[in-house]
């Protein structure tokens, strides 16, 4: 009994390791300025707030990942983006999961508050995310994300919740 | 047993040095942590 229990100590105190470094990483990135990769960055600050009009966002359909700031909270992330006729659109998958609902919390975050700000080529955006659950747009938005990305996203999947899809709008 | 819990106070306390100040380290422990995350959440 007491080697189990002596057994489970030095596991235990083993597996704290890892989690001290990911911790420490995690609460790191908290004070940097944008995401690395799966930690929430802080507030996006470098970069020229854009203004003008619409811009073209085709260009964003090369750019493999943008850099996404909620205003509340002011947290940023990497996330994916596909622009599809003139519109940007930015999603969140593993929704319909325990672990991804855990994990990515930023879908209900923003269709509580969809003011945010988007960082792409070190320019800033301003811009409003707003949730889209139906509507005929989601075969084109979802087949722009798979051409794009080696993605599974489908209409039904946005329909169901599994995938939480979001028209990054002019706003702010 | 007093020996192996000063051994990982030190290492937790090394652990935590070398991700806040030598560089790289914080970026490999987040990719290791994207790689077993992403697996989970499927």
């Amino acid at each position: 009994m007491k080697i189990t229990m002596r057994m489970i100590i030095i596991i235990a105190c083993l597996l704290l390791i890892p989690f001290t470094a990911v911790a420490t990483a995690a609460i790191k990135q908290r004070f940097a300025d944008g995401p690395n990769r799966v930690f929430s960055g802080g507030p996006l600050v470098s970069g020229e707030i854009y203004s003008g009009p619409e811009p073209d966002w085709s260009f964003v359909n090369t750019i493999p990942t943008i850099e996404m700031q909620l205003l509340d909270p002011p947290r940023s992330r990497v996330i994916w983006s596909v622009e599809h006729e003139g519109k940007l659109y930015v999603w969140s998958g593993y929704m319909g999961t325990t672990v991804g609902r855990l994990w990515k919390r930023w879908p209900v975050q923003a269709e509580r508050n969809g003011k945010a700000i988007l960082r792409i080529n070190d320019t800033r955006y301003e811009r409003e995310l707003v949730r889209i659950q139906s509507g005929d747009e989601l075969d084109g938005i979802t087949a722009a994300i798979t051409n794009k990305y080696p993605s599974q996203t489908t209409r039904t999947a946005v329909e169901t919740g599994g995938v939480w899809l979001f028209e990054a709008a002019p706003g702010l | 047993m007093k020996y192996f819990y000063w051994v990982i106070a030190v290492v937790l306390v090394v652990t935590i040095l070398a991700v806040l100040f030598l560089p790289g380290v914080d970026d490999f422990v987040e990719q290791t942590f994207q790689r077993y995350l992403g697996r989970a959440a499927r």
